[in-house]
């Protein structure tokens, strides 16, 4: 009894293998795309949530960009190592390495759309699974100081395309939800 | 055999003597004795740096050749190597030089640090709108940012006090490694503070390679190591000097041999002109041993090639010998006028003690007394040893001689070819004299361009102007610097200042922090306004407690004091080199940046009792201005007592002036020469006007006993001698006039066109003698 749930066990280890690197190899196929997205963000200082609309685009093999078009326009791109925050007016240039918070989170979606499993793995424990057509990657940071700002990432898709970010720091919960648009 | 023996015993004994003292006493390395002393506060403190500064420790490394990620990883290794060789005091690659612990301390200290405390930015009204700006923050992807400090520094003094500290350099980080920024290749550096200090060789030298050492072991592959610093350039600079001496002294060597073979088919010839010179180098080497200590390995390389003059003596005893007159005999007749051209010299020598640089006076009591031991060794031990070879100098070819002793004729063209180039020289308002300091220095181009690079790259470029704050502690020099600051906050304002960098910048003054903690509201107080603030605003009542507790900390800490630093904290390395200890107490130094209007930066200065404005090329050309004058005295004196020795040992002024025309006359021609080549005079020239000076006194001497009486082969052997001599220091200064050391170049140039000079005009001067024959 003991050596067939082994023997299952042993066997079950490269479907779950196979199954993120399907996604992410499907997600690689992807050079370039573009989506809609919603966000809320609460935080324990604050009463009541703070929302915001806008849209998202990635080009392989390193550029995203949010552009928030609603409550307050704002551009965020980032490409290589440079992050250009653009909001009323004032233009920001910040150096990923700079920052190294800042590059965790923005490897945590930059990494789930180039599809590059290795990257986010220098980063995060990622945890995988499948419910259906649906995949689920949880992130974990793997340095201590990155622990203390960010508890965890969770992004969820159907084949290519990403549906929900939750992203929980210090005790705050940003959900992002995304929608493609052609 | 035997008559082998003496020559080989004497020459063995001595040359195993030479070996032994130096291993008893090798030349040592400190540079201070070359450098100048001068009664001037700001040239006194610019020495004391350039000595014992912390600028003299700094060493900085560039890492270039691979892909950026292998650059980052050899830079870590290297990094972390140094951190534990303990033969660091600070290292710093990139961004993890600011560690967890000096981050909290910044920010537990950040309401006594932070420039921006004052009882205003704690009133309601002030807290209000930082308020709406962290509401309006919240919302955009700066958030997880703000939220890291903006609940518990809602003023932002914390993050005043970070942008304070990472200060302007154009430094980029890749992969938390600092990079130069630019076009170029990628390049990782590094930047290091040797625990040695900088007067130590041996440290900095063990500094350099300790980085090697950790470059090597971290298998750079295709990747190369770049150093800078003074220490390294300390090393670089013995090392090129070290290769171009070897390189001229074996070439030298040979070409002299080859002369002096040519000129009288003995190899033992080459063996005799040894002796007098290697107990001329013992002699002179044990008299400054004895009176200073130690020998400079500067003042013993120039005073060798002053030494060179010794050459010239045997060359003159054993090619001036009459067919088989005894050696002892021709000591004899030639001495006069030998001991008259070595007393003369070393007359010269002795003037340089007044120069005011010990690694002169060490220079002078070497070539002097070694010069004097050379010339006694010629006159009394060499005809001894010399005498069983039967040398003689094979005559010139009577075409040379003719023309050698037809040159009177030319007299009157040599004299006024003399009087027009003085007048020439007056027109054009006297030679070009170097006036920049970096021209003199021995670091060849290359490394001084790679240590401009990497101070630019580091954003410490180099200084120009920058103020010294001397005061009796540490808290008197850092008040003093928050004085200096609020007197040039004008010019930082208008635009005359670009930046102004000063120690008080990184850690303010005690005084300053307790003024900054009795600005700090009470609880209560800081609570009511931030109610008032926060009316109507969606943050929560417990929001800020970390702002409540903070306040109420930092009215309780203890200043920090700046000498009291984690050693290797990253305010340690800022503050490190701008408030030190100093013989007479301590000094702040200001470092103003993109200054435009110096006469304003002083006007505003002007209450801060001590302060002194430092123009470092200024002050430099200054220095050196008069170094070169009193070396330039003490050479105008030296030529005064040499005419005057002339004088007294000829018999009359006549003679004296006589004998000492060619010489100037050389000495003129000379200065001309390298006027019209483009030279711009510097110490270095003036050394080797003293040296040339000496060799055309031997020229003067012997060729003026020619005159109409003289028998043919009599002046015929003197000349032969004489040019031989000339010959033999012509293949050597030659050579050096090639060198690419800077130092090397001039002396070899001014020498090899003065003995050429020299020679023509003590034969062309010369008493008539051409129309007698």
């Amino acid at each position: 009894m003991m050596r067939w749930a082994l023997i299952l066990l042993a066997l079950s280890l490269p479907a779950h293998a196979a199954g993120v690197e399907d996604v992410m190899r499907g997600l690689a196929a992807v050079r370039e795309s573009r989506a809609v997205f919603s966000e809320t963000r609460s935080i324990p200082e604050l009463d009541g949530a703070l929302p915001s609309r806008g849209t998202l685009s990635w080009r392989a093999p390193d550029r995203v960009e949010k552009h928030t078009t609603e409550p307050v326009e704002e551009r965020l791109t980032v490409e290589g190592d440079t992050l250009t925050l653009e909001r009323r007016g004032a233009r920001q240039v910040l150096s990923l390495d700079t920052a190294p918070e800042v590059r965790a989170l923005v490897e945590a979606i930059r990494g789930t759309l180039a599809g590059d499993l290795p990257r986010l793995s220098t980063f995060y424990d990622v945890r995988f699974s499948e419910t259906g057509s649906e995949w689920r990657l949880a992130l974990y940071p793997r340095s201590v100081r990155l622990a203390s700002a960010v508890q965890s990432i969770v992004v969820t898709g159907r084949g290519t395309q990403i549906a929900t970010v939750e992203t929980q720091e210090r005790g705050g919960i940003t959900r992002m939800s995304i929608e493609a648009r052609p | 055999m035997t008559r082998w023996l003496p020559l080989v015993a004497t020459l063995g004994l001595l040359l195993g003597a030479l070996t032994l003292t130096f291993r008893a006493a090798p030349p040592g390395g400190d540079m201070a004795d070359f450098l100048p002393r001068s009664d001037r506060a700001e040239a006194r403190f610019l020495l004391g740096e350039l000595q014992t500064g912390a600028a003299t420790t700094l060493l900085l490394a560039g890492i270039e050749g691979a892909e950026p990620g292998e650059l980052a990883r050899l830079s870590r290794a290297v990094g972390d190597a140094l951190r534990t060789s303990g033969n660091f005091a600070f290292v710093a690659n990139g961004n993890q030089d600011v560690s967890e612990a000096e981050r909290e301390q910044l920010f537990a200290y950040r309401y006594l640090l932070s420039p921006l405390t004052e009882p205003a930015i704690f009133t309601a009204p002030a807290l209000r709108t930082k308020l709406e700006a962290l509401l309006d923050g919240l919302g955009s992807s700066a958030a997880p940012l703000l939220r890291q400090f903006g609940f518990a520094d809602p003023p932002g003094a914390f993050i005043a006090l970070a942008r304070g500290l990472i200060g302007t350099s154009s430094v980029t980080l890749r992969e938390g490694v600092w990079f130069a920024g630019g076009e170029a290749g990628p390049r990782a550096l590094l930047l290091a503070r040797s625990r040695a200090n900088g007067l130590d060789p041996v440290g900095q030298q063990t500094a350099a390679d300790t980085i090697r050492a950790a470059f090597a072991a971290a298998t750079p592959g295709s990747a190369r190591l770049l150093l800078s610093g003074p220490g390294v350039f300390a090393a670089e600079a013995a090392r090129a000097i070290r290769g171009d001496v070897e390189m001229i002294s074996i070439l030298s060597a040979v070409l002299i041999a080859a002369l002096l073979l040519w000129r009288t088919r003995s190899f033992t010839m080459l063996a005799l002109v040894g002796v007098p010179l290697a107990a001329g180098t013992l002699a002179g080497f044990l008299a400054v041993v004895a009176i200073f200590g130690s020998v400079h390995g500067a003042a013993f390389g120039f005073g060798m090639t002053m030494l060179g003059v010794a050459v010239d003596y045997p060359i003159l005893l054993l090619t001036q010998r009459e067919g088989t007159e005894a050696l002892a005999a021709t000591a004899r007749r030639i001495w006069p006028t030998l001991r008259l051209a070595a007393l003369a010299a070393i007359i010269g020598m002795v003037a340089m003690l007044g120069a005011g640089f010990s690694g002169l006076q060490q220079l002078a009591v070497f070539a002097a007394v070694g010069l004097l031991v050379s010339a006694l060794v010629t006159r009394y031990l060499l005809p001894r040893l010399a005498q069983p070879f039967g040398i003689a100098a094979r005559p010139l070819p009577d075409a040379v001689i003719a023309l050698l002793r037809a040159m009177p004729c030319a007299r009157i063209g040599a004299l006024a070819l003399i009087v027009a180039t003085a007048f020439g020289l007056l027109a054009m308002g006297g030679p070009p004299v170097e006036r920049d300091i970096s021209a003199l220095s021995p670091v060849p181009e290359a490394p001084r361009r790679l240590d401009a690079e990497l101070r630019a790259a580091l954003g410490a470029p180099d200084v120009g102007t920058f103020i010294v704050l001397p005061a009796a502690d540490a808290e008197a020099a850092l008040q003093a610097s928050e004085r200096a600051a609020r007197a040039l906050a004008p010019l930082l304002a208008d635009g005359r200042l670009a930046g102004l960098d000063h120690p008080a910048r990184y850690v303010p003054s005690a005084t300053t922090q307790r003024a900054r903690q009795a600005m700090l509201p009470g609880d209560a107080t800081l609570r009511e306004a931030l109610d008032t603030a926060r009316a109507g605003l969606p943050f929560r009542a417990t929001a800020f407690d970390p702002f409540l507790e903070g306040v109420a900390r930092s009215r309780t800490l203890p200043p920090l004091s700046a000498t009291d630093l984690a050693p290797g904290s990253a305010l340690a390395a800022r503050i490190a080199p701008l408030l030190a200890p100093d013989a007479a107490g301590w000094h702040a130094l200001m470092l103003p940046a993109g200054l435009t209007d110096p006469d304003a930066l002083r006007a505003a200065l002007a209450g801060e009792t001590g302060a002194l404005v430092i123009d470092l090329r200024a002050e430099l050309s200054t220095l050196l201005g008069d170094a070169s004058l009193r070396a330039a005295l003490a050479a105008a004196l030296g030529a005064a007592l040499v005419l005057a020795m002339l004088v007294i040992g000829l018999g009359s002024v006549r003679a004296g002036l006589h004998a000492a025309l060619p010489i100037a006359g050389a000495l003129l021609l000379t200065i001309a020469s390298l006027a019209l080549l483009g030279e711009r005079l510097n110490l270095f020239h003036l050394a080797a006007c003293l040296l040339l000076a000496g060799i055309a006194l031997d020229y003067s001497l012997f060729l003026r006993r020619l005159d109409a009486s003289t028998p043919t082969a009599e002046a015929a052997r003197t000349l032969a001698a004489v040019l031989t001599c000339m010959l033999a220091t012509l293949l050597t200064f030659g050579l050096l006039a090639v060198c690419t050391t800077p130092v090397l170049r001039s002396i070899g140039l001014t020498v090899a066109l003065g003995v050429v000079y020299a020679f023509l005009l003590a034969a062309t001067l010369a008493p008539r003698s051409a129309r007698t024959t």
